[in-house]
């Protein structure tokens, strides 16, 4: 059933990095991913590595669940992976055709992938210790004090919000409507582009129509609970930065002097 | 007692586009209602008892006349807030109306809102929460809950703005029974705690539990009164298309015969503790009007057009959250026959249902529909489908098409039809569902009201002239009219058509009426199969599942354990004339009136026979 697709990945647990501040963690992994780009040798690399397993193994999430969040970029990675491999110029170690691999082609090639791999099971620890909720609180506390030039910080995570929530309900609605027409001898699986584009019609008809009318009565319920926006609102979960916060900032300022350091020495 | 809401000759009208049409939905409305009552609000649907509860706490603005709330004019946009948390408003669709993916911090919305601190918000949510029962689920996910408990969240949400007055609109319209039990225990409760209710309702029992009934029907306010005096008219309620509570149904039935009743036995109980109280002297000197006339349900059976076979079905599996939706079920369907399908939501009727259809294919087992074999992976969907039409929950919402006629032409055209079969096809559908083609056929289906479109989506299933009709809950959520009138054509699809009809419902009394078997789905299994006397009559059985009976089975179980208190001897008279069960309405009325004249003889004698004689 579709309604099992749960959005982001989030690995249920109460470890250390798991009651961490969402700020910090947001934050933290911001950094992470600036320093993947800041090294410039495969020491760096070996310090990231380092970082990324003490905050795993502090995570207490499963290796599996981790790779799992490689599985669907694997292509990409493949992909980069050739096209650094046999498009970068210098000495040419192997030639055939138009095909050649260089030594700064295995090494960009190497370079490239490693910084992906690292980019991709970082910032999946943010969502993997996170809830999306407070996720999207977190975000809304840091960008509030950009509200001043006009970023409507707490109307996007109030949208954030609702996305979450309603996005289980929709996959519901997809569903049914999908048995209803198929029911009716709709076919959403066979033919050409166009013919599969224009099957489309029936399910994405009543799809919108429910989607209006979600919509419509969310708003009738929020006015009704008397929402009026971000303006004097209070909430139930009141983020405070507590002694391992202070602690985890540290930690994060000495990993990202390490990578500039290193970067320079070495 | 203070009013707390007071309506000054509230007006509010608005236009509908498409028609550019006028519809005034409150009609010079003056209203009062006390601090501490129970107002239920019954009406047709579109007769504006939405329009008017939304103008109670200030999502719609009067377009004539006031209303106060608190004392608060709710045109007041300075108040309006205090409008809102002093009347807190919940609504039908439970998925609709809750904002956050996470129990708490849902309920926590409102006060959030108004700015309440943190830690006063905490002991709310919890405070709330525990209050209807929720307090273990308040980490979950909604979307995981059952629609009773999204109700009672909901209702969570806006106590814990700790309003005076709680209005809901039709809050148990989209519940299963289980459901709407615990939504209607949740709303009592809270008015034992002095909280205001307006409760808007299609259900005639959810409304005789309120202490004041009005009656709204185009706008205004046609009948106003205690649930005693409102439903004791059982002719003007009729005439507002409503219906009235089954007890009330009895007691004009009886009155007919000659029995003397009073006005206000609106319950169960009332009515059969009246008539234990005055079983000697409450003779109905009418006839019993069916005792000698050998009215037997006629139950078809016949040639199986359907037989399953020991199917399975699993979801997930091999995942720690596996579950057998369908588990070794066995049954067959005569042809012709109507088929009840019982059982509470999650018992695995809509994974059976699906599976005759083919939409879902089982893990093992077999189906076959007049010699087509369902489950086998090499029959064409397209040979499915002219054998087995499926209509779904609230079908309503698969219309797409610019207007009636293609929308019910899309399911025959993807038969592969020749267009004048078509054509006639959409005739023929429009007819059976008892809608005029030339009125609606060049309509959007969007324009018609809620009962029509219901037609028109029933109506595209038909047009593909299936031998058997699978329909899922068709009366849900229509008013007792439309609901009636729905029931009434699918019995006719079954009798002037001769279409096979299995219909999955909550509503047992209709159940009783018309299937000539039921079968009765628990936790995946086939609990019971049978005739509705045979599976009605098991009474235990039937609660343990949570399913209760039909009204007049109920009333009789009822009005059976105060006679056993009461008289046994009597009892035993009374079980003598009825063996079995009671289903309907005019089977309750024979065996009363029956067992009544008994009854007034047996003591007539008596007192007679004694030397002291009577207190004539």
């Amino acid at each position: 059933m579709l309604r099992d697709i749960t959005l982001g990945q989030y690995y249920p647990a109460e470890s250390w990095i798991h009651r961490l501040d969402p700020r910090v963690k947001i934050i933290g992994s911001l950094l992470y991913i600036i320093s993947l780009f800041l090294v410039k040798s495969f020491w760096g690399f070996g310090i990231a590595l380092l970082y990324l397993a003490v905050v795993t193994a502090l995570s207490t999430v499963p290796l599996r669940f981790m790779m799992r969040g490689l599985k669907p970029i694997f292509i990409l990675i493949l992909f980069t992976f050739v096209l650094n491999l046999f498009m970068t110029s210098g000495d040419v170690l192997w030639q055939w055709r138009f095909l050649r691999i260089t030594r700064q082609g295995i090494y960009n090639a190497c370079f490239m992938a490693i910084r992906l791999v690292f980019l991709i099971l970082g910032s999946s620890l943010l969502t993997l210790t996170t809830k999306p909720i407070t996720l999207t609180d977190g975000l809304e506390k840091l960008l509030s004090p950009f509200r001043k030039i006009g970023l409507p910080a707490h109307e996007l995570a109030m949208m954030m919000t609702i996305a979450l929530r309603f996005i289980p309900t929709l996959m519901d609605e997809t569903d049914k409507i999908m048995k209803a027409q198929q029911a009716r001898g709709a076919d959403f699986e066979t033919g050409n582009i166009v013919r599969r584009a224009k099957s489309l019609v029936p399910l994405l008809v009543p799809l919108f129509i429910s989607a209006f009318r979600i919509a419509q009565d969310l708003a009738m319920a929020m006015e009704a609970r008397c929402y009026r926006g971000g303006e004097s609102r209070t909430r139930l979960h009141e983020m405070k930065f507590r002694s391992a916060d202070v602690l985890a900032s540290v930690l994060l300022v000495l990993y990202l002097a390490a990578v500039i350091l290193i970067g320079r020495v070495l | 007692m203070e009013s707390l809401i007071r309506t000054e000759h509230l007006t509010f009208e608005y236009t509908r586009e498409e028609e550019s049409l006028k519809i005034v939905a409150c009609d010079d409305i003056s209203l009062e209602i006390p601090e501490g009552s129970f107002l239920a609000v019954v009406g047709k649907n579109g007769s504006g008892k939405s329009t008017l509860a939304k103008n109670m706490n200030g999502l719609l603005l009067p377009t004539g006349g006031v209303c106060y709330v608190a004392g608060y004019d709710t045109k007041n946009e300075e108040t309006i807030w205090n409008v809102r948390q002093t009347a807190g408003m919940v609504f039908q669709n439970p998925d609709n109306q809750l904002v956050s993916s996470v129990v708490e911090d849902d309920v926590a919305f409102g006060p959030e809102n108004l700015g309440i601190a943190p830690e006063e918000i905490r002991r709310r949510v919890d405070d709330a929460l525990t209050r209807v029962h929720m307090y273990d689920e308040r980490l979950k996910a909604p979307h995981l809950l059952s629609g009773g408990q999204k109700q009672r969240i909901a209702i969570a949400g806006v106590v814990a703005m700790k309003p005076r007055c709680i209005i809901l609109d039709e809050p148990t319209a989209m519940l299963d029974p289980q459901g709407r039990d615990e939504v209607m225990d949740i709303i009592l409760r809270f008015h034992s705690e002095g909280i205001t209710i307006v409760l808007i309702t299609h259900f005639m029992e959810e409304a005789a539990k309120a202490d004041r009934v009005l009656v709204y029907d185009a706008g205004r306010i046609v009948m106003d009164g205690t649930p005693e005096e409102v439903f004791s008219r059982e002719e003007e309620i009729r005439s507002y298309s409503l219906s009235v509570p089954f007890p009330i149904k009895l007691v004009g039935r009886l009155r007919n015969r000659g029995a003397s009743l009073p006005d206000g036995l609106i319950t169960d109980e009332r009515l059969a503790d009246y008539i234990v109280r005055n079983r000697k002297n409450l003779r109905a000197p009418g006839k019993a009007p069916y005792r000698d006339e050998e009215i037997v349900f006629e139950r078809k059976s016949g040639k199986p057009l359907i037989s399953v076979e020991h199917l399975v079905h699993i979801y997930n599996e091999n995942l720690p959250y596996e579950t057998r939706a369908v588990d070794d079920v066995s049954f067959s369907v005569a042809a012709g026959s109507f088929v009840g399908i019982i059982g509470h939501t999650g018992s695995g009727k809509s994974t059976l249902i699906q599976e005759l259809n083919g939409i879902l294919k089982p893990k093992s087992g077999r189906i076959l529909v007049d010699g087509v074999d369902v489950t086998d992976p090499k029959t064409s969907l397209r040979d499915i489908r002219k054998k087995v039409g499926l209509v779904f929950q609230y079908p309503e919402y698969q219309l797409f098409e610019e207007t009636v006629e293609k929308d019910i032409a899309f399911g025959p055209k993807n038969l592969g039809l020749p267009e004048e079969e078509i054509g006639e096809r959409v005739k023929e559908a429009l007819r059976l569902v008892g809608l005029d083609y030339d009125e609606v056929a060049s309509r959007s289906p969007f324009e018609l009201s809620g009962g029509q479109k219901r037609r028109v989506a029933i109506a595209g299933v038909i047009a593909m002239r299936p031998k058997v009709l699978i329909l899922d809950e068709p009366t849900a959520g229509l008013d007792p009219q439309s609901k009636r009138a729905v029931l009434g054509m699918i019995d006719n699809l079954r009798s002037e058509e001769g279409m096979t009809i299995l219909l999955v419902s909550h509503n047992m009394g209709d159940i009783g009426i018309l299937a000539d078997r039921v079968l009765v789905m628990d936790r995946g299994k086939l609990a019971l199969e049978g005739t509705p006397e045979e599976v009605f009559a098991r009474v235990e059985t039937m609660r343990s599942l949570r399913l209760g009976l039909p009204p007049a089975a109920e009333f009789r179980d009822v009005l059976t354990k105060k006679l056993a208190e009461a008289d046994p001897e009597s009892l035993a008279r009374f079980e003598a004339l009825g063996r079995g069960t009671t289903l309907t309405l005019w089977q309750a009325e024979d065996l009363l009136v029956s067992w009544l004249n008994g009854e007034a003889e047996t003591s007539r004698i008596s007192d007679a026979a004694s030397p002291e004689g009577g207190e004539r």
